[in-house]
């Protein structure tokens, strides 16, 4: 039983952080249709600038974490404003996609490299936990003070971004742009800029989620597969449902707790794969959705 | 003048087969790819289809004639072809649930497909040996052993020949115009009496055949493989290749594969930029190249 509860607590706090990064790329996904292939690289390579400032400038923790956010936020807005919007001018249709895609892939390999360039990559390091101290004691299963951190950081991220896109003017016209470019555009909102900005905070969302895993995991330039985790994530949410892909964080995070716990360490490896193929082939629409619709062409 | 183009080429690759041991290698990997990464764009290129499991039908036809070849002691051809057969029976088995599925959706499935066949390229060890690689015992064809890359060099370069007429007459059959159909509008194709359904099959099928071939060539001058063989970054190396030399075209294709197939030789001292050259040139071309190389050396055809 306390084997079990360890295991649920474990599959919360990486399902929490799971879910951020999905999040990332579902945000992006519905107002660009583009699936981020290389927000998993743009989260590594933020976690690699805090570690430049942390280990090699000795910059105290906050200013580190800030400047890796804000750098994500530069490399996802860089990339749509150089990038993507000139591929959307070039191409048109199914054609977009595939290039913006095949551009995704592009920068995920120009991040990693560029990263294993700057010398901090030839051996495995970590950050330091953002919630040291001594572990809590629930019954007996054990909950660091780093998990019950991630799990609220990770909570309070997810809230923030509610009431932004909820509350505020730039969020709303962010939803606006999602939901209809043409309609938006209409009404004098700045389509472009708009994407620009989602794709900035979509990749600012994912250098917090590495900010917070890095301390319980090993950094290397390829660190970002983790990505693969959010795909899955995203997949089981149906991808636009936001409550259904943080959910799909969730559920996957205990899932592969469970399966490392009743199947085999070894088969952790390949479950974000086979859900990821069976969601797609029998429901499409995720696990929470409900009957599928077509979309109008 | 076209006539003149394709002399000069068999003459040249005629005359690598007297170069060093090294250059014919390198000759040999060329040709292979040429064969790789002509049949992902059949899927990609021709019929427009977003899919990314090529790497594990390329895995399912080296261990295919891996194993017939070492254990079974089969002569050339044979393992290869019962290599390309499974690979394009497994390809047709993914295309018929995969059908389902568009745009990044296919795209993430037959992800998740390769990387779920990776795993079992490694955790099977029964079979293929796992992580630990699988030695390829050298090919024979009847009595012959082939025990070098010269020795090997011939039979490639005839493989990646016959490989490369299948895919013109591909293209200028009904069936490859029925594809272009398909990339250009799925809706004006099924209009126009195309059954859809049937072409996305069948170029799944087409395209897994060639993985297989080209996993049944990798045995010819290797006498090893390794699981990681199959993982994202070859994945990545054949959609370099053929998005840089142009997607779609024949042509294009082989160049791309000259191209990129060469930089890593090129860059010998240089590895560290790998990555960053590779991801760069993908980004440089879906910006500034969208038809490729063979786009930008002619008009793009309407």
């Amino acid at each position: 039983m306390d084997t079990l509860l360890q295991a649920f607590e474990g599959g919360v706090v990486t399902g929490s952080v799971y879910a951020l990064i999905a999040l990332s790329l579902v945000i992006v996904y519905k107002s660009t249709d583009v699936i981020n292939f290389a927000g998993g690289d743009i989260l590594m390579a933020s976690c690699y600038i805090a570690l430049v400032l942390l280990v090699g400038w000795g910059a105290p923790y906050w200013l580190a974490a800030l400047v890796a956010i804000l750098g994500g936020f530069v490399i996802g807005a860089g990339f749509d404003r150089l990038v993507l919007e000139r591929i959307a001018r070039r191409a048109r249709g199914q054609d977009i996609m595939i290039a913006a895609v095949i551009a995704t892939i592009g920068l995920s390999y120009v991040l990693k490299g560029l990263v294993r360039m700057l010398g901090y990559a030839d051996e495995v390091r970590s950050l330091p936990a953002q919630f040291p101290g001594r572990p809590l004691f629930l019954g007996n299963v054990i909950v660091l003070r780093q998990d019950i951190g991630i799990v609220l950081a990770a909570s309070l991220a997810v809230a923030a971004l509610y009431l932004f896109f909820r509350f505020t003017k730039l969020g709303r016209g962010l939803r606006a742009t999602a939901e209809d470019p043409r309609a938006a555009a209409l009404i004098g909102i700045p389509v472009a800029r708009m994407r620009m900005v989602i794709w900035g905070i979509a990749s600012a969302l994912a250098a917090i989620a590495g900010l917070l895993v890095a301390p319980k995991i090993l950094m290397t330039p390829d660190m970002g597969i983790i990505v693969i985790l959010a795909l899955a994530a995203s997949v089981l949410g149906g991808f636009t449902n936001i409550p259904g892909v943080i959910a799909g964080g969730l559920l996957l995070g205990i899932l592969e707790n469970l399966i490392g716990l009743f199947v085999s360490t070894q088969a952790i490896a390949v479950a974000p794969f086979l859900v990821i193929m069976a969601v797609l082939v029998l429901r499409p629409q995720g696990l929470f959705a409900g009957a599928a619709r077509m979309k109008k062409v | 003048m076209r006539a003149v183009w394709i002399a000069l080429a068999l003459a040249a690759a005629g005359l690598v087969f007297w170069m060093p041991l090294y250059v014919l290698y390198v000759a040999n990997l060329l040709l292979m790819y040429a064969v790789l990464a002509l049949g992902l764009d059949i899927l990609v290129g021709l019929a427009g289809q977003f899919a990314f499991a090529h790497m594990a039908f390329f895995g399912i036809g080296v261990y295919t004639t891996g194993l017939l070849g070492n254990r079974l002691g089969v002569s050339f051809p044979l393992p290869m072809l019962a290599g390309a057969a499974l690979a394009a029976i497994v390809a047709l088995l993914i295309a018929i649930p995969a059908l389902r599925l568009r745009q990044v959706y296919l795209a993430l499935t037959t992800f998740a497909f390769a990387a779920a066949a990776q795993w079992v390229f490694h955790s099977w060890d029964a079979v293929t040996e796992g992580s630990n690689g699988l030695r390829l015992a050298a090919t024979r064809v009847l009595a012959w052993r082939i025990v070098d890359d010269r020795d090997a060099y011939p039979l490639l370069l005839v493989v990646a020949l016959a490989m490369v007429l299948l895919r013109l007459s591909l293209q200028s059959s009904k069936l490859g115009r029925s594809m272009r159909a398909l990339h250009q509008s799925e809706p004006l194709a099924l209009a126009s009496g195309i059954d859809a359904r049937r072409v996305k099959i069948v170029a799944f099928g087409i395209s897994g055949l060639f993985a297989g071939i080209a996993g049944g060539m990798l045995p010819l001058f290797n006498s090893y493989v390794h699981p990681d063989t199959f993982g994202l970054e070859g994945l990545v190396a054949i959609l370099t290749m053929i998005v840089v030399g142009g997607l779609g075209s024949t042509f294009g294709v082989l160049i791309g594969v000259a191209l990129i197939g060469l930089l890593p030789e090129v860059m010998r001292d240089l590895q560290v930029l790998r990555e960053v050259v590779y991801g760069g040139l993908l980004i440089l071309t879906v910006m500034f190249l969208p038809q490729g190389v063979a786009g930008a050396w002619r008009p793009a055809r309407a």
